[in-house]
């Protein structure tokens, strides 16, 4: 499954929180400048397997490897330092700060030229340009998952992991986020997206996994042109 | 009677200044954890005790409060690590009883060496009052005041106007965002907790210019620093200053106009009353608080 120009490879990840395993023995790969889609039912591991990916849940047996180093079970401020840098479901953003604040935090780790980060984020979301200095709380969920994904890319991430980046919002935002995803895609950036929304996921994804009770249970290509109707019913039949 | 207010109201304020540092070093803590350490008087008496130490050994004494405060801030960022941090995920009752625990082991290893021997710290100054219209002014104080007015002010500006303090209140706000921008969490966590072991560190070395010191003084302080927390809002800095100081003045006009019995259970029936009746008091949002 691994190709040479892999530079996440996971292989065998059991994961879970404390009496309740999640994942039993999962297995996936993303190139680089892939986007590779975590597709399956409520219940069957895709967080558990970003989270696990980003540290946030420590796996109980498995590898995961980034770049050919060993990262499974590293605590996450170490995992984000090489590179790998998520977007969570509930975006976690700083709603007493302001839009420029959010971003700046979002390069303090991994340092990088501010300036230009910033004018690269302003440039994808010209909207964040024109609202820099208001506060995140009084935004609506389109333009707060703007920040979030925003505050991401200021971390000049290596590889993006995506939770539900349409999740909760109106259609004209889902238009506006698959537009952003394509545009990082374009600019070579990989990514790990779960999403629940197919057509979106099949817009920008190179790749769908379609994981069940804890493992894939298989995967296409996007390219190979499979129907929305039938990914539903391997999903959920 | 009346007459007798400004005085109790200054010596009010003076001591209160002093609850407010404690109540401010527990909050510092309570803000990273969401855990009041219940031991946390005791490492504000072990603030005093190591002063006492140092200058005991003949060190002057700025080297000797510096090196007290920097070794509190290392005590308190190792409990945290070694002792809370492995079971912060737990049952809160854990956490409760994990920091009275290790607030009872330093009380025992002071006893060890004091018993109930009580000390006082001596003063780097003469001991003077000053006359204020009729109110008396001494020279503790104000240097208590002048202290705990320089560390507030040093903390407004470290938190409002430094890249430190942005990342701290982006802690504040959001933990799980401060992971997601790469923060060592764990890490931070221990560094406030020792910060507000530092801090109660300097209200213990101030009290000691108050009172004499006993290894039980972490009682007195904790309960204090507690009804000054509960009272300004658990949680809330600004608030932490403000009860602290309306303690100090509510314990000394009770104090004088009721009974001198209050003197000793005011912070006790403020902690009551404000717990029932007002449950996230002056500037808190919420009483979320976890033990």
């Amino acid at each position: 499954m691994a190709t040479p120009d892999a530079i996440l490879v996971a292989r065998g990840v059991e994961a879970g929180y404390a009496k309740k395993q999640i994942l039993f023995g999962l297995d996936f790969s993303v190139s680089r400048s892939e986007v590779v889609a975590l597709l399956g039912a409520n219940g069957s591991g895709k967080s558990t397997a970003l989270n696990t990916v980003s540290g946030f849940v420590r796996p109980q047996a498995g590898s995961i490897r980034f770049e050919g180093a060993e990262i499974a079970g590293k605590a996450p401020h170490r995992i984000f330092r090489l590179g790998v840098v998520q977007v969570s479901q509930a975006r976690d953003l700083f709603s007493e700060m302001s839009v420029e604040e959010n971003l700046r935090l979002g390069a303090w780790v991994r340092g990088g030229e501010v300036a230009r980060l910033l004018d690269g984020v302003y440039q994808s979301f010209p909207r964040l340009a024109e609202r820099r200095r208001q506060m995140v709380r009084l935004m609506s969920g389109g333009e707060q998952q703007m920040v979030a994904i925003g505050r991401a890319l200021m971390a000049d991430p290596r590889i993006l992991l995506l939770d539900e980046p349409s999740g909760g919002l109106a259609p004209s935002f889902v238009a506006e986020i698959a537009a952003i995803i394509k545009a990082l895609k374009a600019r070579g950036i990989a990514m790990l997206i779960i999403e629940q929304n197919i057509k979106l996921a099949l817009s920008v994804a190179d790749r769908f996994l379609i994981l069940r009770d804890g493992r894939v249970s298989q995967q296409h290509d996007v390219k190979a042109g499979m129907r929305e109707e039938e990914i539903v019913r391997r999903i959920y039949l | 009677m009346l007459a007798v207010l400004p005085q109790l109201l200054v010596s009010g304020v003076a001591t209160g200044m002093l609850y407010a540092l404690i109540a401010l070093s527990l909050t510092v803590g309570y803000r990273a954890t969401t855990v009041v350490n219940f031991g946390h008087g005791d490492m504000v008496m072990a603030g005093a005790y190591a002063a006492l130490v140092l200058v005991g050994w003949g060190l002057p004494y700025a080297p000797a409060l510096l090196l007290a405060l920097a070794g509190l801030f290392l005590l308190g960022a190792a409990t945290q690590r070694a002792l809370l941090q492995p079971i912060l995920a737990g049952p809160h009752l854990s956490l409760a009883m994990m920091a009275l625990a290790i607030g009872y082991a330093m009380r025992g290893a002071a006893r060890m060496e004091w018993g109930s021997e009580v000390v006082t710290l001596p003063r780097p100054y003469e001991q003077d009052a000053f006359m204020l219209g009729t109110v008396v002014l001494t020279m503790d104080e104000l240097v208590i005041a002048g202290v705990v007015l320089a560390l507030l002010a040093a903390l407004v500006v470290i938190i409002n106007l430094t890249p430190v303090g942005r990342l701290i209140q982006a802690v504040f706000q959001s933990q799980r965002g401060a992971a997601l921008v790469g923060l060592d969490v764990h890490s931070f966590h221990g560094a406030m907790w020792g910060a507000g072991a530092a801090l109660g560190a300097a209200g213990g070395i101030l009290l000691g210019l108050l009172v004499p010191l006993t290894p039980d003084i972490g009682v007195y302080t904790l309960i204090r620093g507690f009804a000054a927390m509960t009272l300004g809002g658990f949680g809330s800095p600004i608030g932490a200053v403000v009860g602290g100081v309306v303690l100090g003045v509510m314990e000394k006009l009770l104090g004088f106009y009721v009974s001198t019995v209050f003197i000793d259970i005011t912070a006790y029936l403020v902690t009551i009353l404000v717990l029932l009746i007002w449950p996230s008091g002056l500037f808190g949002r919420r009483a979320a608080v976890r033990v």
